[in-house]
Parts: C-alpha cells; structure tokens; sequence
C-alpha cells in the first residue's frame, strides 16, 4: 500500500504543475539539482559522524553506554539501541541522520529499533540549531521559555513514537 | 554550538577507552574509516535526494507549496495571536512552515529568518522575545511532517522492505510533539504573564 505513496506524489506534482503551465522537465532538474548540492554539503558533516560513532561502536564503548541506559529506556518503551540517535537529534541533523544509518546497518532497515529511530528523526527537528538561528536572527536577547518547551515537546513526540511503532 | 562539546566528548572518550582496553589497532581502522563511509551512504542518497529534490521542485513552481501556506494563513493568525504589528509577518511564516511540513526543509529557512525579524521589528523593546515569536519558534522546531523525505530515502538505501512505511507514524508523533509544544508554550506564557 505504502509503495504507492512516492509514485502518487510525484504524479499529482506532476499534474499540478501542467495545470500551472510550468516546464515540469526544467522544474524538476533544478530541485533535483538542489537535492544533490544539498547532499554534496552534508558529506562532510556525515564523515565526522561516522569518524566518532564507528569508533564508540568497534572499541563497544557504544554497547557499554547503551547498557547503562537500557533500564531507562525501557520503561518508556524504547529498545536501548535508540539512544544515540534520541540523544544526537535536538543538536545536528546530519548527526542523527548518520547514527541512524549505523544503526539500520547494525540492527536491519526493518527491525523495531530501526523504525522507531526514523519515526522519531522525521517527526522532530534540531531544536538547538534552530533556535539559536532564529533566535539569533531576531537579536532576542532572552529566549524565555523556547528551548525547555521545545524540548519537552521533543520527548513528547518520542514516547508517541515509542506506542505508535 | 552543543555539537562541539559533544563530538570532542565522543573522541576522547573512545580513544581513552581503546587504550585502555588494549584496542589501539581496532580504533585507528575505525577512524579512518569514517570519511569513506560517509561518502558510501551519500552515494546510496544520491537518488533518493534527486528524486525528492526534483518533487520538492515540482512543488514550489506549480503553486502547491504556496497553496499549503495559503491554506495555514487563518488558522495561524488564529493561534499565534499577533500583537500589533506583528502580523506583517504572516506570509513567511505560512510559507515556512508549509515548507517544513513538506520535508523541504533547506528552502523554509529563509522565509522562516524572515518571519522572526518582521516580529522582532515591531516590538517596543528591541531584544524582546513575543509570545508569538516564542511560538512560532517551538512550531518550527516541532512541525508536523506530511512527507519524511530524508528518512525514507536513509531506510530505501538501507534495504527497507518498505521504505515509506513510516509516513503514518512520523505525520501522528509530529502532531503529538506539535500540540505539546502549543500546549506549553500558551501554560509557560500564562504563567509569565501572571507574574508580571
């Protein structure tokens, strides 16, 4: 059912921009040439990921660590795998995005562990980032409440994911 | 930001923890071996980052995007309460979040900077953060999502048997972390506002 989801995508984009009379070929050149410079600027970002978590993983540092933090995990219904990534996602994207490809390598692109880490990247943002971007932006001198609500909703989001996966 | 201190953290801790556990050999092959796996995963991106790219495309030049942020003008100016002045920067923030909603998530930036000056620019003390500023803020960062575009094409890449399979869960947790994040962000504003 799910397969037909991209294939629908693209055709109601498609449709949508004859119906603007808009050169569907050219539009869709320069997104997808965006995507790829988009990916190209990841790359570094990826490769100091990789050069730290592949370190914890093959010395088992990172086993040690998720060990220690699997009685506290389970309690919100989360395998200790996930911790991590649940903890990488709030400071960088390309983080997250790289521990949850160990990950998926380490545990199968379809086991619970790995689902429930996906749910959680693309239902969430870097709230650290984005706040001092946008806060900064603004000149706001006090950001108040921002940082502990977003984060709180954060949680939020993660133990939904925890009972919908 | 935050990302420093950790990723020092991260190296020095597993250095110290490879000397010390006799695995010297196992961590140099680890180290060197981060670049090239970086560089594997982007490659087994590439499409999936084109496809996407190439839609997200299709959806800014038709009007679909724009459609969306049409769509979010009245229930925003609805909750976001503007205080005078603030609402000259309704637009942006439609258009920001209808773009984070799609998984475009590079292209909203600039309309979402935007936004957070056109608000700051009508406050009586420079500096000051808005209910409506803070809010918009924690709506950004907790938006829902119609389309996880990079997670699908991270589980395409690693062998999902369906790769797509996570878009109801990803829309329903977003909305789960999205009303939360409202819901605090009216209490906590509440709260400031009763001791003022």
């Amino acid at each position: 059912m799910t397969a037909l989801l991209l294939p629908a995508l693209l055709a109601l984009c498609v449709l949508s921009a004859l119906h603007a009379r808009v050169n569907v070929y050219d539009a869709f050149v320069r997104g997808a040439g965006e995507g790829l410079r988009t990916l190209v600027s990841i790359a570094p970002y990826l490769a100091a990921v990789f050069t730290a978590v592949s370190l914890l993983r093959t010395t088992g540092l990172m086993d040690a660590a998720q060990a220690l933090l699997a009685p506290l995990l389970a309690r919100a219904g989360l395998p200790a795998e996930c911790a991590s990534v649940l903890l990488l996602r709030p400071l960088s994207a390309s983080a997250a995005m790289g521990a949850a490809a160990e990950l998926m390598a380490v545990c199968g692109p379809d086991s619970r562990a790995a689902r429930l880490t996906c749910v959680v990247c693309g239902a969430s943002e870097t709230v650290f980032f984005t706040g001092s971007l946008y806060l900064g932006a603004a000149g706001v001198r006090r950001s108040r409440y921002a940082v502990p609500a977003a984060l709180a909703a954060y949680l939020a989001g993660v133990l939904a994911a925890a009972q919908l996966v | 930001m935050g990302m420093n201190g950790i990723f020092c953290a991260l190296l020095l801790c597993g250095v110290v923890y490879a000397a010390a556990t006799g695995q010297a050999d196992a961590a140099q092959r680890a180290l060197l071996s981060g670049g090239e796996e970086a560089v594997g995963l982007c490659l087994s991106l590439a499409g999936a980052y084109a496809f996407f790219g190439g839609v997200m495309g299709l959806m800014r030049e038709s009007g679909l995007a724009s459609g969306l942020a049409r769509l979010l003008h009245r229930p925003m100016r609805l909750l976001l309460r503007f205080a005078p002045g603030e609402e000259a920067a309704l637009a942006d923030i439609c258009m920001n979040l209808a773009a984070d909603m799609l998984g475009m998530g590079n292209a909203s930036t600039p309309a979402g900077l935007r936004a957070m000056r056109a608000m700051a620019d009508a406050q009586p003390q420079p500096g000051h953060a808005s209910g409506a500023m803070l809010l918009f803020l924690v709506l950004n960062t907790t938006s829902v999502q119609l389309i996880p575009t990079t997670m699908i094409g991270l589980r395409a890449q690693a062998g999902a048997a369906q790769p797509a399979d996570i878009v109801l869960p990803t829309l329903l947790s977003s909305a789960v972390s999205c009303a939360c994040g409202v819901l605090l962000c009216r209490l906590m504003e509440a709260r400031e506002g009763a001791r003022a």
